[in-house]
Parts: structure tokens; C-alpha cells; sequence
């Protein structure tokens, strides 16, 4: 038997939910460029807005954690999300590393 | 994602196997992705597609599809020879990576829960211990004891089964003695250099947490070679 060292994204997203909570999960699904998170990185955020994991390294994450709050808010299911850097938005949450990275956002439902 | 979804990716993952992730992305639909395993319609279109890229191991949205694939493989098995000071640095590196990790040692006194809380420790002779496991190429070994009745069973163990990392630990005086041994027992002189010993990248530290960190770059770094 191996035992288990530290708690992985998915388990404490399985913990949130067991504790009756809104999880969603925020996966990299594509990168262009020089993104700091490989595709495949991921992040969960709970309707407190407590998060865990990461897709970049720092520089979009505040507003992935606000896109799925909104997402439980509005009861929607999934998105997709892109952050581009030649979009003054882009450059507003700080992906200023010369990267363009694609990220799926989905409630973890029953 | 379905919550059924995430609890079987947790369970296939902690039992360690080679699997993928699915999710449609037009529809939100996930599911799990094994070799030889029937597809619902959301993907079977795609099947050629989805297994030359779980078979390449490549993550991403899958090229002319709305498809994204994320794969998931058996993770690396680290077998530690010698409860040793540097082998508890090593244990609280490894658990930031996704390395599993065990600890192999025939001394009792060195090889106690209270030294490896939460890791598998073994108390035996490494030579019976490996017999006993299943280990191939996607297997590490360090030996930390510098005892050649210890550590050389376990090495010739690692050489034969074509472990892709091996690393001695011991001074270059100690490690030339160990190849004449080897080579004395069979082994040619590329299976030989394929040893790291002394073990390490050079960061020039002598403290146990500092050999412990030179042991987990190299680790690491030919892990990314393969």
C-alpha cells in the first residue's frame, strides 16, 4: 500500500462537495507562446471563493476565481475562457509574460 | 463534470493507472479514456484521433475536433535503499512531486514510523524485498547505505530490470571500487556508467537536506529526458 503524501487538486474539490459545496473546476485546455502552466493545469474554486491549484503563474488567476463564481451564480454549467495578450484585458490581470492561454471552467455536478 | 467522473479519476489515479480524461467541449461532456474501451457517441467519431494522443501522451485539444484530452500516467516508483538522515529529506521533497516513493532498509532500528511517517517503509534485505516487487523501466533506485552487501544486490537488481534512473551514493573512490565489483559480477561497462555515482547534480552542499536536493534535481531532470 502507498500512502498518501498530499492532497491533490481533484481530492480536495471531492472534500468541498462532500461538505456540500459548489465546486468548479478551471483546467489550461490550450497555450500558445510562453504560459507559465503547462495545458492540463488545474484549479478549483469553491462558492466562497476559495481556491486551490493553479493555471498560470499568478497572472490570471483573480479573474478565473471571478468567471466561476459568476458561473455558480448564474447556475451555468461551463465556458471557456480565453486570455489573450494583446487584449487590454489581458494585460489588466497580468498575463503580461507574452503568453495566450485557454482555460474550461465547469461546475462539478451530481 | 459529473461528480461520479471526478471520484473514479481520484481512484484510478491512486491506484496508479495509465488512463485519460475526456470533455467535450461543446457539450461539457467528460469521461474516462483507456485503451480497448468502448466510446459513447460524444467521442467515438475521434477514437483513431484520442488514442494516437493518449499514445503520445499529449495533452490538449485534439486537432480538427472540440475535444480536449488529458491523459494521466503511471507515476514514477522511487525505491530509496537505506532509511538514512538524507533519505527523510528526500521523502519530504518527493511529496511535492508526483513520485511514490519507498524505503527499503534490513537495519530495524533506522527504519521506524516515527523516522517515515506516512511512507512505505520496508524492513528487509533489498535483494529478497525487489524480488518480490514488480519493477521495470519506469523505476528509480537511490542507495544511500554505502554498504556493498546493502546497496550492491539492489543495484544489479535495478541494472537487470532496466531501471531508467539509477544513483549510488558514495565518494568517486567508493563508486570505482563498487563498478569493479559490478563488473566482476557481469555487467558491461555502459550498464555500469549508466550508474550515478557519486549521486547528485554538483551543488557543492555536504548537509543531508542539501544531498537530498541534489539527488531530486538529477532525479528530475532525467525524468524529463525520457
Amino acid at each position: 500500500m502507498t500512502k498518501q503524501l498530499k492532497r491533490t487538486v481533484l481530492e480536495q474539490a471531492n472534500a468541498w462537495i462532500e461538505s456540500n459545496q459548489k465546486v468548479v473546476l478551471a483546467r489550461v485546455i490550450h497555450t500558445w507562446g510562453s504560459s507559465p502552466c503547462p495545458t492540463g493545469s488545474s484549479m478549483i474554486i469553491n462558492e466562497k471563493g476559495d481556491f486551490f491549484g493553479s493555471v498560470s503563474g499568478g497572472c490570471v488567476e483573480s479573474n478565473v476565481i471571478a468567471e466561476c463564481l459568476e458561473l455558480i451564480k448564474n447556475n451555468n454549467l461551463f465556458k471557456q475562457i480565453k486570455f489573450k495578450v494583446s487584449d487590454q484585458s489581458a494585460w489588466d490581470v497580468g498575463l503580461a509574460c507574452g503568453g495566450e492561454i485557454k482555460i474550461f471552467i465547469e461546475q462539478i455536478n451530481s | 463534470m459529473k461528480i461520479q467522473i471526478l471520484k473514479e479519476i481520484i481512484q484510478k489515479k491512486s491506484s496508479k493507472e495509465k488512463f485519460a480524461v475526456l470533455t467535450n467541449l461543446i457539450n461539457g461532456n467528460s469521461e474516462i479514456f483507456e485503451f480497448g474501451k468502448f466510446l459513447s457517441k460524444d467521442f467515438e467519431s475521434s477514437k483513431k484521433k484520442i488514442e494516437n494522443y493518449h499514445y503520445l501522451k499529449k495533452n490538449g485539444i485534439i486537432d480538427g475536433t472540440q475535444i480536449f484530452i488529458q491523459n494521466y500516467i503511471k507515476p514514477i516508483e522511487v525505491i530509496i535503499v537505506g532509511a538514512v538522515h538524507i533519505s527523510q529529506y528526500l521523502v519530504d521533497l518527493f511529496k511535492n512531486l508526483d513520485f511514490v516513493v519507498k524505503i527499503i532498509d534490513p537495519r530495524k532500528y533506522f527504519i521506524t514510523e516515527e523516522r517515515f511517517p506516512n511512507i512505505e517503509i520496508i524492513n528487509g534485505w533489498p535483494e529478497e524485498i525487489l524480488k518480490k516487487l514488480q519493477t521495470n523501466s519506469n523505476n528509480a533506485l537511490i542507495t544511500l547505505t554505502h554498504d556493498p552487501k546493502i546497496d550492491d544486490p539492489a543495484l544489479r537488481h535495478a541494472l537487470k530490470n532496466k531501471f531508467f534512473y539509477i544513483g549510488a551514493l558514495g565518494s568517486k573512490k567508493t563508486h570505482i571500487k563498487r563498478c569493479e565489483r559490478l563488473k566482476e559480477a557481469g555487467f558491461s561497462e555502459v550498464e555500469i556508467d549508466s550508474i550515478h555515482g557519486p549521486i547528485g547534480i554538483k551543488l557543492g552542499g555536504k548537509s543531508a537536506p542539501e544531498i537530498a536536493l541534489s539527488i531530486v534535481a538529477q532525479l528530475v531532470s532525467e525524468t524529463h529526458k525520457l
